[in-house]
């Protein structure tokens, strides 16, 4: 009874004097049950005006543009050195830039006329490139004008590939901004998304160009299954062209 | 033919029409389709001038445009069409002045110049585009045959159709009367024939 008493006597006092250490113990163990949440979303808060801003990430987009840029050429010059190892035409061929001077996107005509013709090099028939990828070919050329058939006229046909399910088309203007993708087999099992290319066996256009994608499909169109096709370039907005010789 | 044969280089401002069909300006589209520049240029040369010159200058005009564009369709017969019959109603009965009667002959006019191509065009890609083979296989000739087919036509070309027509038809009203009044008082609708 003596001893029970002089330890109550003891602990008491004690209790009431620790109790803010007790405090700081219950929370530091609480931190610790919880891995460091607390402690590192105080971290984030008060770190925030020092984290990695808008010109770091500007490098980090600068680097990989480089990366892609030199992947990209890397796979073109084995892409090139492969197709003439199988006698197939070059992807790669010499580009020439052309100013837009005239423009009807819209109407019976869409075409664009270039401010390059024949004196430069130019010829019927080049494929025409845009940022984005083609958007028509040569349909006429003057000593110092080329009369550009845009991918929307009623008058463009281009064979296409749709590369996921490995399927050729034709791709037709109807007059509107969107041409269609007119299929050969009935049954073509693409959907929309599917990027189109010209066909990577073209010999009228170069291969491989990037040309849109499937907006929507038809699959019971008659005669032939056809597809909506949003092209990739912005074919009203665009005063520079680039020219592919053939 | 007064205004013609007295002004000659008058006829010059025909090059207009080309310039600006090139030219395409941006502001007075609608649905992105422009006004047909000729129609607004041959109404008043022909309502001043008389069914010769009309004729002659649909002719010059035809050709011209015809020059800058492709696809085997001509817009020659229509224009000259036109220019015999505005220089016919420019000579027969009251002078046309009201705004409402030019943009009503531009209105038909254009409607007449763009019915024209939709026929050739139609004849063009014939009755045959968008069959199929015996056994349900797909016959790729029609489909390659370049130009507008009918059921374009009947879609986005009655869309054009209708932009072209209503925009010359808004359009003629002020610059065709501008026009009408300048070579009337440089001596055309002096001739009674």
């Amino acid at each position: 009874m003596p001893a029970r008493r002089w330890l109550r006597s003891l602990a008491l006092p004690s209790l009431l004097q620790a109790w803010p250490w007790l405090l700081v113990a219950l929370a530091l163990l609480g931190v610790r049950l919880s891995k460091g949440a607390g402690l590192s979303d105080a971290y984030a808060q008060l770190s925030r005006p020092f984290w990695p801003g808008t010109a770091q990430a500007e490098w980090l987009r600068s680097a990989r543009r480089f990366e892609d840029t030199a992947r990209i050429a890397a796979l073109e010059a084995d892409n090139a050195r492969l197709r003439g190892l199988i006698g197939l035409q070059q992807a790669s061929p010499k580009r020439l830039t052309a100013p837009v001077i005239a423009r009807e996107p819209a109407g019976w005509w869409q075409t664009l006329l270039l401010g390059r013709g024949s004196l430069q090099g130019v010829a019927e028939g080049q494929a025409v490139l845009a940022p984005g990828g083609l958007i028509g070919l040569v349909g006429a050329v003057t000593p110092g004008t080329a009369r550009v058939t845009l991918l929307t006229d009623p008058a463009s046909r281009v064979g296409v590939w749709v590369g996921r399910t490995r399927h050729h088309g034709l791709l037709t203007g109807l007059g509107t901004p969107r041409p269609v993708v007119r299929f050969l087999e009935k049954d073509p099992g693409v959907v929309p998304g599917d990027v189109v290319t010209t066909s990577p066996a073209s010999t009228l256009v170069p291969p491989d160009l990037p040309v849109g994608v499937i907006q929507t499909v038809d699959a019971v169109a008659d005669p032939a299954p056809e597809a909506v096709v949003q092209l990739a370039a912005p074919v009203g907005s665009v005063d520079w062209v680039q020219l592919l010789a053939r | 033919m007064v205004l013609l044969s007295r002004h000659p280089w008058f006829a010059a401002s025909i090059l207009v029409v080309p310039l600006l069909t090139l030219a395409a300006p941006a502001w007075p589209r609608l649905s992105g389709v422009g006004p047909c520049w000729a129609i607004l240029w041959l109404l008043p040369w022909a309502l001043a001038d008389g069914r010769r010159s009309g004729v002659l200058a649909g002719a010059t005009l035809g050709l011209l445009l015809d020059s800058l564009h492709r696809g085997g369709v001509s817009e020659m017969p229509a224009m000259m069409l036109l220019g015999w019959w505005w220089g016919r109603i420019g000579r027969l009965g009251a002078p046309v002045e009201r705004s409402f009667s030019l943009g009503l002959l531009a209105l038909l006019g254009t409607v007449v110049l763009d019915l024209s191509l939709m026929l050739q065009w139609a004849l063009r890609s014939g009755l045959g585009a968008g069959s199929s083979l015996p056994g349900g296989a797909i016959d790729p000739a029609p489909l390659a045959q370049p130009g507008w087919h009918l059921h374009d036509l009947a879609g986005s070309g009655l869309k054009v159709l209708l932009a072209r027509t209503l925009l010359t038809a808004l359009l003629a009203p002020v610059l065709c009367s501008l026009q009408l009044l300048l070579w009337r008082q440089q001596g055309g609708g002096l001739g009674r024939r």
